[in-house]
Formats: C-alpha cells, sequence, structure tokens
C-alpha cells in the first residue's frame, strides 16, 4: 500500500465569520497499491480535483481545511510512513514532489513562461537532492527522453516554444523525476487533441510499468477511465458512490448516478441507434446538494424511493465493490 | 442515403487559404501555411456533415472560410448556387448561414443581457422591431429549452451548458438554413453535452436545417452524421457515409483516427506511446509548411507509403460513394 486514505474530510468555508461551510469531500476512505491507476470520475464540480489537491495539500488555505482524517504515504519498501494531514506547513515541500506529486489539467498555465523547461525541471531536483546543477540537467534531460521528448536539443526552449501535447509531457517528466511513490493526474488529457491524450495516457501508463508509481488518475470521460484504470471511483457532491475494478463499473454499474453516467456517452459500441436522443440527467449538480441530509443524489436520481431520505452508508458487496444506494439488489 | 435527389446547399470548389509566416522580423524569407489547400465537397439539403481531424489540420479555417470571417486565397464557395459573398444584400446571406462556436464563455459579451445578446442579430436583419426583442427572445430561449426568465440575466450568471444554449438561440434567431457548429460541445461536461446534442437533434428534425458539424470526436460523428470528411494538413483525406466510414475507412489516416478512440473495450495503451517519435520531428507538418512538399502530405506517418507518393501528389478520387485521397486505398 503505498497510499491509504482513512475517512478524509475536507470543509470548504462558504462564510468563514459564520463559519459556514460545507464537505467537500465527506469522509473520503479508499487506498492505493504500488503501481495501481485508481481514477476518479464524476461530473464537474463534485469535488474530486478538490481531493486531489487535498491530497498534497495544496486545497486553498483560509477558505478550505482537512477537518479529519489522515492520508499515509508509505515508501516503496515501506521504510517511512508519513501522515501528510499531521505535517507542518514548512515540512510539507520536503513531501511534494519527493513522495507525492501532480500534474495539472491546462499545461499551458502550470508552466512558467518566462523560464526555460530545463530550468524548471532541475528546480525541482536542486530543491531536494544535493547535486550539481550539471548532473542534475542528465538527469533531466533523461527524463524528457523518456517521455520521448529530444531531451537535449529542447533543454534550452520555453513553454511557448512547445506544442500543448509536448508540454503535458514535460509536466509528466517535471511530476515524475524525483521518482514519487504517488502521482496525482488532475484531468491531463482535457485540454489536448484525441492523438496527443492518448500519447500522454499512454506514458502515464509506461511510468506506471518501468517506475512502479501509483496514479490517481482524476477525469470525467468514461472511456479514458476504462482503458487506463485498475480500479474506479464514482465520486459525486463529495461523496463516494461507487468503488470497484474498473471492468465492474462500467459493465455492470450498480448505483443509479454510475449508470446515469455510462448511459449519456454516445459510445462507439452499438447501444444508441444513429440519432436516437440520448439519456439525460435530469437537473444540476449544486451546491445545496453538499449539505443534504439525504442521499445526495436524491434530486436528480430515477429509482429514488422512501428509504432514501435517510443518511446513507457506503455499503460493502464484496471484498472489492462498494454502493451509496440502498435499492440494490 | 439518397444523396443525389436532395438540393445541394453547399458547394465547395477548390478552395484553398494560404498564410504566410516570417520566420523573424528581419528574415524575409517567407513560409506559406497551406491551412486549407484545394478543398472540394459538396453538402446537401437537411444533411448532418461532419469534418473530422486532429488539432492544426485547418478545420476551423474552413468553418471561417464558410463564414466569409476570412478571405479565400483561391477557389469558390457556391451556396445554393450563388457565388458566397456576403457583401452583397440581395443574398443576405448573414440571415442563412450562422455559427455556434466551441466556447461558450468567451463567445457571450459579458455586458448585455441575455436578451440583448439573442435578439440583436434579429433587430440588425430587420427581422424584428427593436420593440419586439424581448418578447422575440422569450420565444427563442423557449426553442432552446430554456426558461422565459433567464432573460433578463447577464452571461456570468449562467452555466456552460445554459450558454451553450444561448449561443444556439442565437444563431437561430434569425431563422438560418445553414448552421455551421464548430466543436459545440467539446468544452461541456458529460450530461450536459447529452442535453445539447439532444437538442441540436430536436432542432435539426423540427427546422430542417443543415449542419456542418466540426468536431474531433469520432463518437459523436457515429451517432449524428450522413457524411464524415476527414482532414489531415489542409487537405481532405476521405469523403464518406458514415456506415461505410465506420464498417472500415479506406484512408490510412482515417484507420489510424478510428483507431485511436477509446471507446468502450479494452485495448493496449502501451502501443501509443511511439507515436511521439515521429511527432516529434514532423511537428511542421501538421501546420504544412510546405517546401519540400511535393508528395502526400501524410507520407511521413504513413502505414502504407511507396516511392510513388513522395514526389506524386495524390487527388480526391470518387470510389463509389466514398471520395478518397491516397493512391493505394
Amino acid at each position: 500500500m503505498s497510499l491509504i486514505i482513512d475517512n478524509l474530510t475536507v470543509k470548504l468555508y462558504t462564510n468563514f465569520k459564520k463559519k459556514e461551510f460545507f464537505n467537500v469531500a465527506d469522509s473520503v476512505s479508499f487506498s492505493i497499491q504500488n503501481g495501481e491507476i485508481i481514477s476518479v470520475v464524476g461530473e464537474s464540480g463534485s469535488g474530486k480535483s478538490f481531493l486531489g489537491l487535498s491530497l498534497m495539500r495544496l486545497n486553498p488555505p483560509y477558505i478550505s481545511e482537512i477537518s479529519s482524517g489522515s492520508i499515509l504515504i508509505s515508501d516503496t519498501d515501506g521504510f517511512e510512513k508519513i501522515d501528510i494531514v499531521k505535517l507542518k506547513e514548512n515540512q510539507l515541500s520536503d513531501v511534494r514532489g519527493r513522495l507525492i506529486s501532480m500534474i495539472f489539467q491546462d499545461p499551458n498555465v502550470s508552466l512558467n513562461p518566462v523560464i526555460k523547461i530545463g530550468d524548471q525541471i532541475i528546480e525541482a531536483i536542486l530543491a531536494h537532492k544535493k547535486m550539481k546543477k550539471k548532473d542534475a540537467s542528465d538527469v533531466a534531460i533523461h527524463y524528457l527522453e523518456l517521455m520521448r521528448i529530444d531531451g537535449k536539443a529542447r533543454f534550452n526552449s520555453y513553454p511557448h516554444e512547445l506544442s500543448g501535447g509536448m508540454r503535458q509531457r514535460v509536466m509528466i517528466a517535471m511530476a515524475m523525476v524525483l521518482e514519487p511513490v504517488v502521482l496525482v493526474a488532475d484531468e491531463p488529457t482535457t485540454a489536448l487533441d484525441v492523438k496527443t491524450s492518448l500519447q500522454v495516457l499512454a506514458l502515464i501508463e509506461k511510468m506506471r510499468f518501468e517506475k512502479n508509481v501509483s496514479v490517481l488518475f482524476i477525469t470525467h470521460d468514461l472511456s479514458i477511465a476504462r482503458n487506463i484504470s485498475d480500479k474506479t471511483i464514482v465520486f459525486y457532491a463529495g461523496q463516494i458512490m461507487e468503488y470497484g475494478t474498473t471492468e465492474d463499473i462500467i459493465n455492470s454499474p450498480l448505483h443509479p448516478y454510475s449508470i446515469s453516467l455510462t448511459k449519456s456517452v454516445p459510445a462507439l459500441s452499438k447501444d444508441y441507434a444513429p440519432r436516437e436522443r440520448l439519456f439525460v440527467i435530469p437537473g444540476s449538480l449544486s451546491q445545496s446538494d453538499f449539505k443534504s441530509e439525504k442521499c445526495r443524489f436524491y434530486n436528480r436520481c430515477f429509482k429514488r424511493s422512501k428509504d432514501c431520505l435517510n443518511e446513507i452508508p457506503l455499503l460493502k458487496l464484496s471484498s472489492e465493490r462498494f454502493a451509496r444506494c440502498v435499492n440494490i439488489q | 442515403m439518397n444523396t443525389g435527389k436532395k438540393p445541394e446547399v453547399l458547394n465547395i470548389n477548390k478552395l484553398s487559404k494560404y498564410y504566410l509566416s516570417y520566420g523573424s522580423l528581419f528574415n524575409f524569407k517567407r513560409n506559406i501555411i497551406k491551412a486549407v489547400d484545394n478543398v472540394s465537397f459538396k453538402v446537401y439539403k437537411g444533411d448532418i456533415f461532419s469534418i473530422v481531424g486532429e488539432t492544426g489540420c485547418g478545420k476551423s479555417t474552413l468553418s471561417k472560410l464558410i463564414l466569409g470571417l476570412t478571405n479565400r486565397t483561391s477557389g469558390e464557395i457556391f451556396y445554393k448556387g450563388n457565388i458566397l459573398n456576403y457583401n452583397l444584400k440581395k443574398l443576405n446571406l448573414r440571415k442563412k448561414i450562422q455559427i455556434v462556436f466551441q466556447d461558450p464563455y468567451s463567445s457571450l459579451n459579458p455586458k448585455k443581457k441575455i436578451y440583448k445578446i439573442v435578439s440583436l442579430p434579429a433587430i440588425k436583419n430587420k427581422i424584428i422591431k427593436k420593440k419586439d426583442a424581448l418578447q422575440y427572445s422569450m420565444q427563442m430561449l423557449k426553442n432552446v429549452g430554456l426558461d422565459e426568465d433567464y432573460v433578463f440575466k447577464f452571461p456570468h450568471e449562467l452555466s456552460g451548458g445554459q450558454r451553450q444554449r444561448i449561443s444556439i438561440a442565437r444563431s437561430l434567431s434569425v431563422n438560418p438554413e445553414l448552421l455551421v457548429l464548430d466543436e459545440p460541445v467539446s468544452a461541456l461536461d458529460v450530461s450536459v453535452s447529452a442535453q445539447i446534442l439532444n437538442l441540436l437533434l430536436d432542432l435539426h428534425e423540427k427546422n430542417n436545417l443543415t449542419y456542418v458539424f466540426i468536431t474531433h470526436d469520432l463518437r459523436l460523428v457515429r451517432h449524428m452524421a450522413d457524411t464524415v470528411c476527414v482532414m489531415y494538413g489542409g487537405k481532405i483525406m476521405e469523403i464518406s457515409p458514415v456506415d461505410k466510414f465506420f464498417d472500415g475507412p479506406l484512408h490510412p489516416y482515417s484507420k489510424v483516427l478510428l483507431e485511436s478512440i477509446l471507446a468502450y473495450g479494452p485495448k493496449n495503451i502501451l502501443q501509443f506511446a511511439d507515436a511521439g517519435n515521429i511527432n516529434i520531428n514532423n511537428i511542421n507538418i501538421n501546420a504544412g509548411t510546405g517546401k519540400n512538399r511535393r508528395g502526400c502530405v501524410y507520407y511521413n506517418l504513413c502505414s502504407r507509403r511507396m516511392d510513388k507518393c513522395i514526389n506524386n501528389e495524390p487527388d480526391l478520387k470518387e470510389n463509389g460513394d466514398v471520395q478518397v485521397n491516397c493512391f493505394f486505398p
């Protein structure tokens, strides 16, 4: 186990003075093994990006805080065990990058436009290791080449000289350069083209095999989750709605929300006749859903009944399958 | 499809658009970028004609040319037999051809209320008088499935899906015959995009519209379109009816595109990791900087390339109802 998240609850204040808040992540618990890819799927606004940020304690200060739970991260040898929640602010920079690192959604914004990409990668190495600058640049070039970028030629280029796919690959190189245990990928392919996004996915997969990194892959595209991940978490309004192996979730979803999600994608399989109207989840996700005492999907659910009016725990169906619904046979 | 019987709406004949690029301010050598190069196709009434291709293949330039937003270098566009000329008041083409843009966040004026945004094209084209604007925009909003109260709101008060509905309502306010959809759902969430697609299909049936549907998502093409047109490097690679295209495309590039969809089937992603090796060296081919380019545009990436393809340029050849731009289909 490289990452164990237990009962993680993150508060987001809507009004700090009056102490009004809601939980963007509500008692989330799961664990990732070494070399495993877990994807988190859900609509935008369901709090999945916030979950990714909280794992690195990058959640915005003052308006949000981790109120309970633990994020236990351990070395590949099991030699070092750290609870990220308990770390102080000045200890965090030691963990970020070395044990856990992140790829952000938009590569156009997440690179510094006035610093050469080589220098940006070296900065991460030199912050953690005592190394000569020349050795560090060799490491950086090696990682750029792993990412299929001509390292020596591109080392001195600025971000604007690269295409979107290359920038995202530089981001992955930057995240992987210290060989972290866990990689959080927050929609790394949404801003990219079909073919380049495939390549980025393939390189993440390659890192998993070669460097044995565990990946938390946040996405809203079920077909990406289907192809890349071993397990899938269906996330809605700050709660895990369903959790299981990806194959089970895509082929036989149990929770009404997962069923609706899989239905609303015009798949290449011939589920839909041409021009047949697609399935639409009625309504939209609102902030009040995060606070509701009922099942959080109650207002939009097609299976709702009287039993749904109470808070529903995450039910264990089998050793690897959990769902938060009472109407499952 | 008995496309032969339908009247043709748009007839594009050997259309080209070249851009000049300067290496630097003092470099007088000019590169010609062929964004759209010798493109011809026909769109028939009531069809959904989809243009597919990766970023930089010229599909957006083509949509700009159809709308008269840029000047063409050579070639002709005919709209119902007349040469497309937006300056001729007699034809009043702005009333007949409209566009829905990709990003609903940047295509609406943030300073104006919704009813002004929706009714302005109709007032300018003298379909309604200014005093009827409110009434008219309420009716337009009803058509796209929005509440009438929204007329007094500002764009920032609406969600992405609602904004996209507004921009569809704006385009429909002049009762166009041809609607160019430039990636209308790629900026939207899964369930919201399902709603918008349903709306577009409903409007297509109800108003007997013709769509030029520009996208990079082949899943949507299979669901919606009649005809697929694959573009690469400013050229058309293949035009074929949807059924035939998905049964087995003839052009090697179309095959690559079709394989790169992450459909609901297990697929070995790792095979795409090497896609980059070629891409890095030939990054310019996408944009089509054509100095030594006498042969086929797709030569460097092609799986079926022969010596003949280096120096000879294939033409779009008719092969039944499929048109392929390849010597060895």
